[in-house]
């Protein structure tokens, strides 16, 4: 069969509509603005600066968090164990950076789960889009919950071993009683700046 | 709206872009991707199901309503050629991509954006905000009616233009089908002179983000029309049946 080539890509630009966006976008916790949480997993705050070379913050990036539900499920075809899947969680939010580059998202921890290339461990997706990038940025964190899990994560590992710290979130304290963790993103900076990120 | 389409196969292959492809960076006169785009080399990493996966009941968080831009209510009918934009989102294997969420954003007729980062001296115009959001049908189709865009200048030292164009973000069935592009209008000399469009090393490439325009009898005659498809990455490792 004669296969299509895909389109390319483009920049977001820096006109992404912030009509686009309503009120809890950036909570994974419900379906919708006006839905009912999800019961399931234990809800975090989720927070940090998109950054570019130098440090300076970048305004107007969007976010996207794509994860699995709190026990490693995915309301999705491909999940063998989909019909297990959190009704209430979609595992998808948007979220975009203010003036600081600040971005917040509300999830919960997601879970492990096994797959063909070997246990994976708790993760959350986040691609990166805005002007200047002509390609998104993908990234995923990690939590410091999961030592042992993290060590034999089979994408973990393919990151040189001196920059995995740098997708691990960090633990920042408590708000409104749930655990907030910081995950800055740094698009560009020399090896020890710049945060690891993976090819489309 | 019917919500709940029969079930069929997702694509479950992903392969890397074919070169040729993906822009070609950093732009010259384009300073913010000298600036933001990664330095050190990006990670390969093999498809997981996380990758493969993403979510499809996306319309209950976005709502998928929004299709008319040229008018924002009654009576209130946007400035500038009234224009039918519709077409197919489609994977690699040319399958219709049902329920794939379309976002399409522009800029008003005199080329400006509804947008408070935008502050260019062109006027804004009362009747036109320029985004819209649907799902696609059965058929992977999509339709909105806006109005045709204008060119506007980037405010960089050199100043060079944007030809008419419309954004789409498109969001399919796997995280790794996303895909965020912008389209062009066929026969303006402005586009080869596009720093953005250019970076597309690929000819061809190039050209599959060019619309084209069908005869205004098939929107019904009150609309210049133009029709454009957009594939998204995705195969199937297993033939079906």
């Amino acid at each position: 069969m004669d296969l299509l080539a895909p389109s390319s890509q483009h920049t977001i630009g820096p006109f992404f509509p912030r009509t686009f966006f309503s009120d809890g976008d950036n909570d994974l916790t419900r379906l919708h603005a006006g839905a009912e949480p999800t019961r399931r997993g234990e809800t975090i705050l989720l927070r940090g600066r998109v950054t570019k070379e130098g440090g300076f913050p970048c305004i107007n990036m969007i976010l996207e968090a794509w994860q699995a539900d709190a026990e490693g499920r995915f309301n999705h075809p491909q999940d063998p164990e989909q019909h297990l899947a959190d009704p209430d969680f979609l595992g998808w939010g948007r979220a975009w950076t203010d003036a600081e580059g600040r971005y917040e998202f509300r999830t919960l921890v997601p879970g492990g789960y096994d797959d063909l290339a070997g246990r994976r461990a708790p993760h959350i997706n986040l691609s990166v889009m805005g002007a200047g990038l002509m390609r998104r940025v993908l990234a995923a964190l990690y939590f410091p919950d999961f030592a042992k899990a993290n060590a034999a994560d089979p994408l973990l590992k393919l990151v040189p071993e001196g920059r995995r710290h740098k997708i691990v979130a960090v633990p920042d304290g408590k708000e409104e009683g749930l655990r907030v963790f910081r995950f800055d993103i740094h698009l560009r900076g020399n090896v020890e700046e710049e945060t690891p990120f993976f090819e489309d | 709206m019917d919500t709940n389409f029969p079930p069929q196969p997702l694509p479950d292959r992903f392969e890397p872009f074919p070169e040729g492809i993906e822009p070609a960076v950093p732009i010259e006169g384009y300073p913010n991707t000298w600036t933001h785009t990664p330095a050190q080399p990006l990670i390969r990493r093999p498809v997981t199901r996380t990758e493969a996966t993403g979510p499809l009941e996306l319309w209950r968080k976005l709502p998928c309503d929004e299709s008319n831009l040229a008018a924002l209510g009654p009576g209130r009918i946007a400035q500038g050629q009234l224009m039918h934009m519709s077409g197919r989102i489609l994977d690699e294997e040319g399958r219709p991509v049902r329920g794939a969420v379309v976002e399409l954003w522009q800029a008003n007729a005199a080329g400006r954006y509804y947008h408070p980062i935008d502050q260019r001296d062109a006027p804004l115009d009362p009747n036109f905000v320029g985004n819209g959001r649907v799902r696609t049908d059965e058929g992977g189709r999509y339709a909105f009616f806006t109005i045709k865009p204008g060119a506007y200048p980037v405010p960089v030292k050199d100043t060079w233009w944007r030809p008419p164009h419309v954004h789409f973000s498109i969001l399919g069935p796997s995280s790794l089908s996303r895909l965020v592009t912008q389209m062009y209008f066929p026969g303006d000399p402005m586009n080869e002179w596009d720093r953005i469009l250019q970076s597309i090393p690929d000819a061809a490439a190039q050209q599959r983000l060019i619309a084209r325009q069908t005869h205004p009898a098939e929107v019904g005659d009150g609309w210049i029309a133009f029709t454009h498809d957009i594939v998204l990455r995705g195969r199937y490792a297993t033939p079906e049946a």
